[in-house]
């Protein structure tokens, strides 16, 4: 049991190391597909952080 | 110049305001407005079917950096879609009910494999040492996360999404994906290691032969002898070893998408990875089997690392002879009694 304990918290570890290495050698879609004038992204887009149509991200919704 | 000008933009206007009356959406069909000739000028114009049909695809120019975005459409997209939504379930359903079946039919047909009470049973021998331990276990794990996590990209949303909803699913799907893309790494390095420590013992040789040609025990009375590991065991190793390493390729294939390969090639990765995963997770689950319910003693192998000497020389009598031969009563058997020497 000892074994198979330190096998899931090796493989965790190594998981997590796996992790970090792809997000820094790896580029989101919307960066690696287009130009910077075409990005829509959820933190600088015409429809607002919360997707909400508000691009300050103040609201919850489009209140027109 | 200025009044040419004008002319040209009324010209333009003009025909727009034609085009939009043969559309019929934005302007209401009319008497006054219908084509006086009394046909559609664009009936025998090139329609997207008969393009594909004369192209085989259709494509066009992008100024984005993704030059992929210009194809519009080509027939080999339907065909995979067709595979991934039609042959696939239904290879992985077959393949692993499949298995399932067969593992519940030999259970209670033939039951469990019972350990001998001989003169040499209480006794001892290492099976597997610590560090084959932890890469059979590092190597698993892994395999279970990855198994279950692909089998919800085939299966999750007809089986679990029903039950547990949408929401759920998609927030399970999406923590699934990261085990499966970072579990995935683990599980690479846990087959390296156990290709390097055990290719040595699981080269096909004779023995292996008569081993199955008495069905590994079950056709005739005495039980084959083997050494390390029996052809069986071989077999599941040369599975592991060939399906881990060509679900490693597409998989890091599909984890750094286009570099390597076009969409028809990644269609084709796709296509391998599962194929290959769902015959591979069947073949496991006769492994997870004979290793737990259906032998008594076999998992002490990877459990504690020792087995039964008497389990040991019914199903590995000529490597139990190759460790005495090295060992004599040495570090290598221990137990209640003392192994006899010869």
């Amino acid at each position: 049991m000892k074994t198979i304990i330190l096998a899931i918290v090796a493989a965790v570890l190594l998981a997590g190391a796996a992790a970090y290495l792809l997000s820094v050698n790896q580029k989101p879609a919307y960066q690696a597909f287009s130009t910077t004038g075409a990005r829509v992204t959820p933190t600088d887009n015409l429809v607002g952080p919360n997707w909400s149509g508000d691009p300050q991200g103040r609201g919850a919704g489009h209140r027109g | 110049m200025h009044l040419l000008r004008i002319a040209l933009a009324a010209l333009m206007l003009g025909g727009g305001a034609a085009v939009l009356a043969q559309t019929g959406r934005d302007v209401p069909p009319a008497a006054s407005t219908a084509n006086p000739s009394g046909q559609n000028p664009t009936a025998a114009s090139v329609r997207e079917d008969q393009l594909l049909r004369e192209l085989n695809k259709l494509q066009g120019r992008v100024s984005i950096p993704d030059g992929k975005a210009a194809l519009l459409e080509q027939p080999q997209g339907r065909e995979w879609r067709q595979f991934r939504e039609g042959w696939l379930p239904w290879i992985g359903g077959i393949a692993i009910l499949g298995m399932l079946l067969a593992l519940f039919g030999f259970y209670f047909t033939k039951g469990r494999i019972r350990l001998d009470q001989t003169e040499e049973s209480g006794v001892k021998i290492l099976r597997f040492n610590a560090f084959e331990r932890f890469m059979h276990w590092l190597t698993a794990v892994c395999f279970i996360v990855l198994a279950l996590t692909g089998l919800n990209y085939i299966f999750g949303k007809r089986l679990l999404m029903p039950i547990i909803g949408p929401d759920a699913f998609a927030a399970l799907s999406q923590w699934g994906k990261y085990a499966h893309n970072y579990l995935a790494w683990p599980f690479m390095l846990g087959l390296l290691l156990m290709l390097i420590v055990w290719v040595k013992d699981n080269i096909p040789n004779r023995v292996d032969v008569a081993w199955i040609r008495k069905g590994g025990g079950f056709l005739g009375d005495a039980h084959p002898s083997a050494y390390r590991f029996n052809a069986g065991q071989k077999m599941i190793f040369w599975i592991v070893v060939i399906g881990g390493l060509l679900m490693s390729a597409t998989g890091i294939l599909m984890l750094f998408p286009f570099s390597a390969t076009d969409i028809n090639g990644m269609q084709l990765t796709q296509a391998v990875h599962a194929v290959i995963g769902v015959l591979f997770i069947a073949a496991i689950l006769a492994h997870i089997y004979i290793g737990s319910l259906g032998m008594e003693g076999a998992y002490d192998a990877m459990g504690s690392g020792e087995v039964d000497l008497a389990w040991a020389r019914r199903h590995h009598d000529l490597w139990v002879e190759e460790q005495r031969a090295k060992t004599a009563s040495g570090p290598q058997v221990h137990g209640a009694r003392p192994v006899p020497a010869e």
